[in-house]
């Protein structure tokens, strides 16, 4: 009787090697973590990072996954961490990430929070006397300007919003040379709304306009009735507000409850998003933005509808955590990356050479070209907000 | 590994921050301003370090200095109202100190690139920890450091006399006044030591998260700054440190995991914790618990 259950246990644990070996050799899954603000005002971003990243996943997914450095084909699988738009939360978030097998991360959604993580990454690749962390970040949300610029581990597939406002008036001038006056919105907290207000200010000068003032407020303001009053004061005929959906919002309906109605309205890159249109699609009706995504081509179309069905909506911030999947799956391959629990150092630094070797990527609008200090060159497009809904108005030839 | 030395990095410096407002807690003043000395105090030692280039410790003792003496001068007219009006009044200390930061910009050349604090894009590139080849144990090992020396000096003050005269104060105010004990002077000292100990735990801060902005600053951080000492009790200092650790090491971090769930959870927690224990997590009945355990512990090993 013990002969057979010794050998019952030994066929039964030999079963279950077996079997489980072979699932894993058909199951080898490589997780991707993204991470970004899924709480307070700016949750939004991080929910629709989130979906993106799971939408580009399902789509790899489906076309038979990933291929390892050991010729292995592997899933990819999207973890999703929150950082609250918190810089100290956010070193804690990447520092977990970096010490598990991951090889890489994506985020984070708030500028504020990408400057710290980026600093206490290593700022040149190799520096012995430099302690910082050697793990690569690719940013998708983080707007402000030249953050990658902090380290040689921080790459962004964020379009340059010093291009596009500097297309966008250069054009307003061409397209409405009776239009002399402008008047600025900021929500002065905000790190990239800030940032994108100093560049809207200085081209709009630049292209000949007049600035006749600006109001200033803050992310979690709800009144705008004095900024709006002055607004009226000076009779613009450009209104330009740098702000989120949020107080975007908020400014348009303050602005029509006071009758202030200018000629023409410019947002920020951020505003080009469902979310505005859901919170004041009337208001907002004509606003001309600059974008890097718009579901012009038939693969942007494809892609909104995935990020849909995942609970998310596509805009120029999660198209970039979508597009980035689909570089992350490149890199993976062409560098040969083992993803495995002995290799991570190894497979980190192959990843971030990976990336930096990059001179061009596919985007959902098009080629998005890579510089030498590891941000992107993408692809954009104004739109306007038109019966509820984005409607491409000009396409720069650039 | 560097995961769980970088928590033990952020609960150290909020612990030092919860000590700042424990110590002004145990005169009976309610401060919302130590967010504003950590402020003052990050950015003293990050402008020092990065546009200077002094040592580290140099700039944190200046960075101290001015917290303290900041302090101070709050102290006399702040402390001139009680109750309420005080946290009004040092709430707008705070916001004051805020909107400073937020419109400050002192900036040199270094290179090609602007280095110092930049108004409302805050104050980027404090890189002292990684540009000096600090590990993260190496930084944890130093911001203990400053913890176990400031939980020291406040064990040795709290068992000093000078303790029991701020425990006077915060327990009756006209009865310490009518023993001829300085009130005032208790409140501004009490303050004072506040702002050096905030002074300190900023300098900290700013140089381990490499970035600090205005917002970072606010109410909020004010809020957590007196919610550490109240939540963990004000019989002793390790009630704040208990606190730190319960809201830092497992509100934030253990329930990351939740998602979505973890902010509700969050509050909730934190008035489940309030009502469980109502004086605290290290209430005077607990430390008196734990010492007759130890102590029966000894007599029974000594028998």
């Amino acid at each position: 009787m013990r002969t057979v259950s010794v050998a019952a246990a030994a066929l039964l644990a030999g079963m279950m090697t077996s079997v489980s070996g072979g699932a894993l050799a058909q199951e080898r899954t490589v997780k991707i973590t993204g991470f970004g603000a899924k709480s307070g005002v700016v949750r939004v971003f991080g929910v629709n990072s989130e979906a993106a990243m799971k939408a580009a996943a399902e789509e790899i997914n489906k076309a038979g996954g990933v291929t390892l450095g050991d010729d292995a084909k592997a899933k990819l699988s999207v973890e999703f961490l929150d950082d609250r738009c918190n810089a100290e939360e956010g070193i804690s978030v990447i520092r977990r990430i970096a010490s598990s097998d991951a090889f890489v991360a994506v985020g984070p959604t708030c500028s504020n929070v990408a400057e710290s993580l980026f600093g206490i990454l290593q700022k040149k690749v190799g520096d012995a006397s430099d302690s910082g962390l050697q793990f690569p970040v690719f940013a998708d949300v983080a707007a402000k300007g030249g953050l990658a610029a902090i380290s040689e581990w921080a790459f962004r597939n964020v379009p340059s919003e010093l291009e596009m406002y500097k297309s966008l008036f250069a054009w307003l001038k061409r397209e409405h040379p009776n239009l002399k006056t402008i008047y600025g919105g900021v929500e002065k907290d905000f790190a990239h709304s800030n940032a994108t207000y100093g560049v809207m200010k200085k081209q709009a000068e630049e292209n000949g306009f007049q600035l006749l003032g600006t109001g200033e407020w803050l992310l979690n303001d709800t009144n705008f009735s004095t900024q709006v009053r002055e607004m009226r004061r000076a009779n613009p005929e450009i209104v330009a507000i740098s702000a989120h959906p949020f107080t975007t919002c908020g400014v348009l309906r303050e602005m029509d409850r006071q009758g202030v109605k200018p000629k023409l309205l410019i947002g920020l890159t951020s505003s080009s998003s469902i979310e505005t249109l859901q919170g004041c699609a009337k208001q907002a009706e004509g606003i001309i933005i600059p974008t890097s995504f718009a579901p012009v081509t038939a693969e942007a179309k494809t892609a909104a509808e995935n990020v849909s069905k995942q609970g998310g909506s596509m805009d120029l911030h999660s198209a970039a955590a979508y597009e980035i999947m689909f570089i992350l799956k490149d890199v993976i391959e062409s560098q040969k990356i083992m993803a495995k629990p002995d290799t991570v150092q190894a497979d980190r630094n192959k990843m971030r050479q990976g990336l930096a070797a990059l001179k061009e990527t596919k985007g959902l609008l098009g080629t998005v070209g890579r510089t030498n200090d590891r941000e992107a060159i993408k692809p954009y497009l104004y739109v306007y907000a038109k019966d509820g809904s984005w409607q491409v108005l000009h396409k720069p030839s650039s | 590994m560097d995961f769980y030395l970088g928590l033990a990095q952020v609960i150290g410096v909020h612990t030092l921050l919860g000590l700042s407002a424990y110590c002004v807690l145990l005169t009976g003043q309610v401060s919302l301003a130590q967010a504003a000395f950590f402020a003052v105090g990050a950015y003293v030692a990050a402008i020092l370090t990065v546009i200077f280039k002094w040592h580290l410790f140099a700039a944190l003792g200046v960075s101290a200095v001015v917290s303290g003496l900041t302090a101070c001068a709050v102290g006399f007219p702040a402390l001139r109202v009680k109750g309420l009006m005080l946290v009004v009044a040092t709430l707008a200390f705070g916001e004051a100190v805020r909107l400073f930061f937020f419109n400050f910009t002192y900036q040199i050349q270094a290179g090609e690139l602007k280095i110092g604090p930049h108004g409302a894009e805050g104050f980027r590139q404090i890189r002292y920890f990684p540009e000096h080849g600090w590990s993260t144990f190496d930084v944890l090992m130093f911001i203990w450091l400053m913890v176990a020396i400031v939980m020291a000096c406040l064990w040795w003050l709290d068992q000093s006399r000078a303790g029991a005269v701020m425990r006077a104060v915060g327990e009756d105010e006209v009865a310490a006044h009518s023993s001829g004990i300085n009130v005032t002077a208790v409140k501004v000292l009490a303050m004072t030591i506040g702002g050096v100990i905030a002074g300190i735990g900023g300098g900290i801060f700013a140089h381990y998260t490499t970035h600090i902005e205005h917002v970072q600053f606010g109410v909020i951080l004010a809020t957590f700054a007196i919610a550490y000492p109240i939540l963990g009790g004000l019989s002793n200092v390790f009630g704040t440190l208990l606190a730190v650790i319960f809201i830092q090491g497992f509100l934030i971090e253990g329930l990351r995991f939740l998602g979505d769930w973890r902010n509700l959870l969050f509050g909730a927690l934190i008035v489940l914790a309030m009502n469980l224990r109502p004086r605290g997590f290290l209430d005077a009945g607990g430390v008196a618990s734990l010492k007759r355990m130890l102590f029966a512990g000894k007599e029974s090993s000594g028998a």
